[in-house]
């Protein structure tokens, strides 16, 4: 502690702004790491907040994936002894004046045994549900929903229904607490038969609600209700409906982590970086502890403990930034899950989660030690006289680096064998990992080598500030060989982003060409994530009669649960099937599995369905549904991109019997020739959309939205690229940071010899410039290796789509420029800094 | 050529140090002057100021008919680029550049051609005799080696002004004579005024002019 005080801390002082950007290294890793998690977990612990709330007293609750049941269930589950009371519920989420607004259908007259509604200045006899029933416009809304929107007892509230726009009138305000906390206060609660009405359900329900009867246990009830209702149905606790929606956003989850951990490893490189240089800077400073007494063992300490501090500070800021960047990032979350996974879920209050923040400071201060250990050795290691002589002690030692090199050539080796296996998960991951080792490894050797390459080319350009440039590089191996791995490795993360990001775009793009070709899509939402509201069947003749309309396809989607996992099901009819029979095939005969799955024996897979559930074709799959478990074998297997979890296609046909639902998702239509697209549009708008809640899109539009959401799905991806960069330009920073600082009598001497002021920042752009362009090939290098495994972990683990190589030769050029200017920008500091100062202290500095 | 008028340096710390009070002296074009004194008596003070690397506190330098306070950086350095020559104690020269590149530096930074700055420079080390060292580092030299490529620098455009900070001090004798021989030749052939900072006596000997600084102030100057 003492030699903390006495040693570390006046250094640390003099050196303030490198340990800051030392430190903002691991501030970027936590505060990532943090308000990603945070940001997720506000998302989570709302809907666990809403799912708890609207839960009341059920215990358990009985649903069949988005399309709900008949309405008999109900009578099922009642009549079963074990359950003391079980309500029915619609639950959807509508926009009303700009906000999300959850919609509770419940049955007045038994669900008051399991939720209490908290009613204030109830008129009209609310209190009384058969009021309630009487009147199906009747609106009960949270008091936050009512004080917002300025409602009181009588106010006329205009929602969108399936029959078009009606109004309903609030009879009654719940207060605050329980129940109307659900969704952040946002909350109406309406008569179910009335909600079946406004979303075109039907006679279905979505769930069933209900509490067991005393002493009979939450398992024993769960076993009598699935043996009563049959394998098409899940009975669970509410809590359930969580993990859910974890699972439906699982590849979101895995994409915030990776960002997180980048940001985490590229940061260790920098203080790797800082402590290698300060060890090399403070050798006299060493020199005379060993002299004085000190043992390696305590030299070591001293190291190691400052970067524990180091650690520990960036992480305390990197918790503080977490939190203000997952207040930043909580809505933009919200509706990128709301858009991309159809769930609709504002953010809740933001608040640290102890465990998070212990997990945090253990990694920021892990990242910090793991960076120091080798510094702190090679401190430990210094030989006391030769610290104590006169002079820079820069390079890296010759034994130093052919260790290095023959652990590089290891790793590739080693590397290369676990290609071989690369079906093992865990064979394929540690290939990974050791070629990135080797690659971090050979940096310092191929830094050496490529500065020793563009010297003469700097030379060439400005005799003096190229050479100089070049030969600081070339002198200082330690000072850029760590900011250098952290360029590499940044950019080999946007090289292989953006390869993943060009790749799916153009997947997308072939799919879209294929899939897509319809005309029209006819749909009762704006979007075509959220399946809140269903059409009804008997629209496709009215739209088969508009004049131009030569074909409607109609197509039923709907997320159900298929071995646990979320999973799409396409019910399309025998237009649609074929169409989607037409997407890139991957395995299967394209007649064959249009023959099998028309006839309801076979189901379409995508390819994620196969890769993620580890079917393949001619496998049985056990589709639940209210009528039984369906056992479908896989027809074939084709590409498709409409759900992250797989899709499944069945025949519309398939479908009606085993759900017993008719309603639809989307009509496409194909139009004869000669006829328009807006015009036909106009006549369906102007045939239905007086009686019926639709909306029309063109083929531009659907292509349009699907990129839009595409867009947004890698906003993610550019936010990674964006940490990527940032941190690379910090590690630049750093590095000339100290660059200025080693060089100070040789910045003097230059300025004393004659070198104006921009020819001495010219000599730090050009330094820049030099380890930007160094960084740039080795990280265009290296993203090849890493492109070739992120396609793999892709397919394998998280999207289950093979995407195919393609370097993305547009970025890696596009990347030239970036990188310059950043390193540009990164330079003007320590430029700026280089020449303002004494000339005489700069000149009589050691 | 070189003026000083009441010119005084302070240095600003913990504690006030006046390195340099009211100083006044006059040099002439083509005068070999050896400034002497004890550590710290403000010698170097006094050269960094004419050569301006420093900025006297409150008095004015004149170099050339140009009153250095009233430059901007950027001019000070023109006219320590194209007017003054500097010799170092500990040479200065960049370890990473060969001394023909260390002699072509300032060349460089005036903008010279690249076979102009190369032929220069060439005849520099000839003047210096290190004609057989040109491609080698400054590590691959001994110490007078070294100060003869400094004083090559130094020269490169041949300037009026001539100022050397103990060019002796870090060399043994035989070798500081012979930089000191050196120093003479060159300004007897090329008429550039030399200040030379020394502690060595024979090198003050050595010179026609000798201006003793104790304390910041000009305790004697005299001329033989």
């Amino acid at each position: 502690m003492m030699l903390l005080r006495l040693i570390s801390w006046p250094y640390a002082r003099k050196h303030g702004f490198r340990w800051l950007l030392t430190i903002a290294g691991i501030v970027l890793g936590v505060a990532v790491f943090v308000g990603m998690h945070t940001a997720n977990q506000s998302v989570l612990a709302a809907f666990q907040q809403t799912i708890d709330r609207i839960a009341g007293k059920a215990q358990l609750q009985v649903t069949a994936g988005e399309p709900g049941f008949d309405e008999g269930v109900l009578d099922k589950v009642r009549s079963l002894p074990e359950v003391s009371a079980a309500a029915p519920v619609i639950e959807a989420t509508v926009s009303a004046g700009g906000t999300n607004l959850l919609i509770l259908g419940v049955d007045m007259l038994g669900d008051r045994s399991l939720r209490t509604y908290d009613l204030e200045n109830s008129e009209d006899g609310i209190d009384d549900p058969l009021v309630f029933l009487a009147q199906p416009d009747s609106l009960m809304v949270s008091k936050t929903l009512a004080d917002r929107k300025g409602l009181t007892i009588g106010s006329r509230l205009p929602l969108d229904t399936m029959a078009g726009q009606e109004v309903f009138i609030v009879r009654g305000i719940m207060q605050p607490g329980g129940l109307a906390g659900a969704f952040g206060g946002d909350l109406a609660v309406m008569d179910i038969y009335a909600a079946e009405k406004m979303f075109g359900r039907g006679k279905r329900f979505d769930r069933v609600d209900l509490a067991l009867k005393e002493g009979v246990s939450l398992d024993e009830g769960e076993e009598k209700l699935k043996a009563s209702l049959g394998p098409g149905f899940q009975v669970e606790p509410p809590s359930s409906r969580g993990q859910q929606f974890e699972a439906t956003s699982r590849v979101y989850a895995i994409a915030s982590d990776i960002t997180s951990l980048f940001a985490l490893f590229i940061g260790m490189f920098i203080i790797y970086n800082t402590f290698a240089i300060a060890v090399t800077q403070r050798r006299a400073e060493i020199g005379i502890l060993r002299a004085l007494g000190a043992t390696r063992a305590q030299i070591r300490t001293l190291f190691l403990a400052e970067s524990a501090l180091t650690g520990l500070a960036g992480t305390a800021l990197g918790i503080v930034a977490g939190l203000a960047l997952a207040r930043a990032m909580a809505g933009y979350i919200g509706s990128l899950l709301q858009d991309v996974y159809g769930v609709a879920q504002g953010a809740g209050e933001i608040t640290l989660d102890p465990k998070l923040a212990l997990a945090a400071g253990a990694m920021g201060v892990l990242t910090s030690l793991v960076a120091a250990v080798i510094p702190a050795r090679n401190a430990a290691r210094v030989d006391p006289v030769k610290a104590l002589q006169k002079g820079q002690y820069q390079s890296l030692s010759e034994g130093e680096n052919r260790a290095r090199r023959r652990w590089a050539i290891a790793c590739v080796c080693a590397s290369l064998v676990a290609l071989g296996f690369g079906r093992i998960g865990v064979v394929l991951y540690a290939g990974f990992l050791l070629a990135v080792l080797a690659a971090v490894l050979l940096s310092p050797a191929v830094t050496l080598w490529l500065a020793r390459a563009i010297r003469p080319v700097l030379a060439k350009v400005r005799p003096v500030e190229g050479t100089l440039a070049a030969d600081s590089l070339i002198q200082a191996p330690r000072r850029t060989s760590g900011t250098v791995a952290a360029l590499m490795l940044s950019l080999a993360l946007v090289v292989s982003l953006g390869g993943l990001a060009r790749a799916s775009y153009d997947a997308i793009a072939e799919w879209m060409h294929v899939s897509l070709n319809l005309d029209l899509l006819v749909t009762p939402v704006e979007n075509l994530t959220n399946r809140t509201f269903v059409l009804p069947e008997s629209l496709g003749a009215g739209l088969r009669a508009i004049p131009g309309v030569a074909d409607v396809q109609m197509v039923r989607g709907v997320r159900i649960q298929v071995n646990g996992s979320p999973v799409m099901l396409l019910a399309a009819d025998h237009g649609a099937l074929m169409r989607f029979s037409h997407q890139p095939l991957v395995a299967g005969h394209p007649a064959r599995m249009l023959e099998q799955t028309l006839a309801g024996a076979g189901a379409i897979a995508s390819e994620n369905f196969v890769t993620l559930h580890g079917a393949k074709l001619g496998d049985s799959v056990e589709i639940p549904s209210p009528s039984g478990m369906l056992h479908m074998r896989i027809a074939g297997v084709v590409r498709d991109f409409t759900d992250q979890q797989g899709t499944l296609f069945i025949s519309r046909d398939a479908y009606v019997r085993a759900w017993n639902d008719t309603g639809i998702t989307s009509f496409g239509i194909f139009l004869k020739p000669g006829f328009s697209a807006p015009g036909v549009r106009q006549a369906i708008l102007n045939a239905f959309s007086a009686k019926s809640r639709i909306f029309v899109m063109t083929n531009a539009e659907v292509r349009g939205y699907i990129d839009r959401l595409t867009n947004q799905w890698f906003g993610l991806t550019y936010v990674q690229i964006a940490v990527a960069v940032l941190v690379a330009i910090l590690g630049i920073v750093n590095a000339l940071t100290v660059s200025i600082t080693d060089r100070r009598r040789e910045l003097g001497v230059l300025q004393a010899v004659g070198g104006l002021r921009w020819q001495i920042r010219h000599t730090i752009w050009m330094e820049a410039a030099a380890i930007g362009v160094i960084g740039l090939a080795l990280g265009l290098g290296l993203g090849a290796v890493q492109l070739y495994y992120s396609v793999q972990v892709t397919q394998r683990d998280i999207i289950g789509i093979d995407l195919g190589y393609a370097y993305p030769f547009g970025i890696a050029f596009g990347l030239l420029p970036v990188i310059l200017g950043a390193a540009w920008l990164a330079a003007l500091g320590p430029g700026e800094q280089a020449v303002r100062g004494s000339l005489v202290e700069a000149l009589e500095y050691e | 050529m070189i003026s000083l008028k009441g010119v005084s340096k302070q240095f600003d710390g913990a504690r006030k140090v006046t390195a340099l009070d009211r100083i006044d002296l006059e040099i002439c074009r083509g005068e070999l002057v050896a400034i002497v004194g004890p550590s710290g008596s403000g010698k170097s003070t006094l050269l960094n100021l004419i050569g301006g690397l420093d900025r006297a506190t409150s008095g004015e330098v004149v170099l050339d008919g140009s009153a250095l306070s009233q430059l901007s950086d950027d001019e000070l350095t023109r006219i320590r680029r194209d007017k003054i020559g500097f010799i170092f104690q500990f040479f200065n020269l960049l370890p990473t550049l060969s001394c023909l590149e260390n002699v072509s530096l300032p060349l460089h930074l005036r903008g010279w051609p690249r076979k102009k700055t190369a032929e220069r420079a060439r005849e520099l080390l000839e003047l210096v005799k290190l004609d057989a060292r040109m491609d080698h580092l400054p590590d691959e030299l001994s110490g007078g080696e070294r100060q003869r490529v400094a004083i090559a620098r130094a020269l490169s455009v041949y300037p009026p002004v001539l100022l050397a900070d103990e060019p002796t001090g870090n060399l043994d004798s035989v070798t500081g004579l012979e930089i000191l021989d050196l120093i003479h030749d060159l300004h007897q052939r090329l008429g550039s005024t030399v200040l030379v900072v020394t502690h060595d006596a024979g090198v003050a000997e050595s010179c026609a002019r000798t201006i003793h600084i104790r304390d910041g102030r000009v305790f004697e100057d005299v001329t033989k």
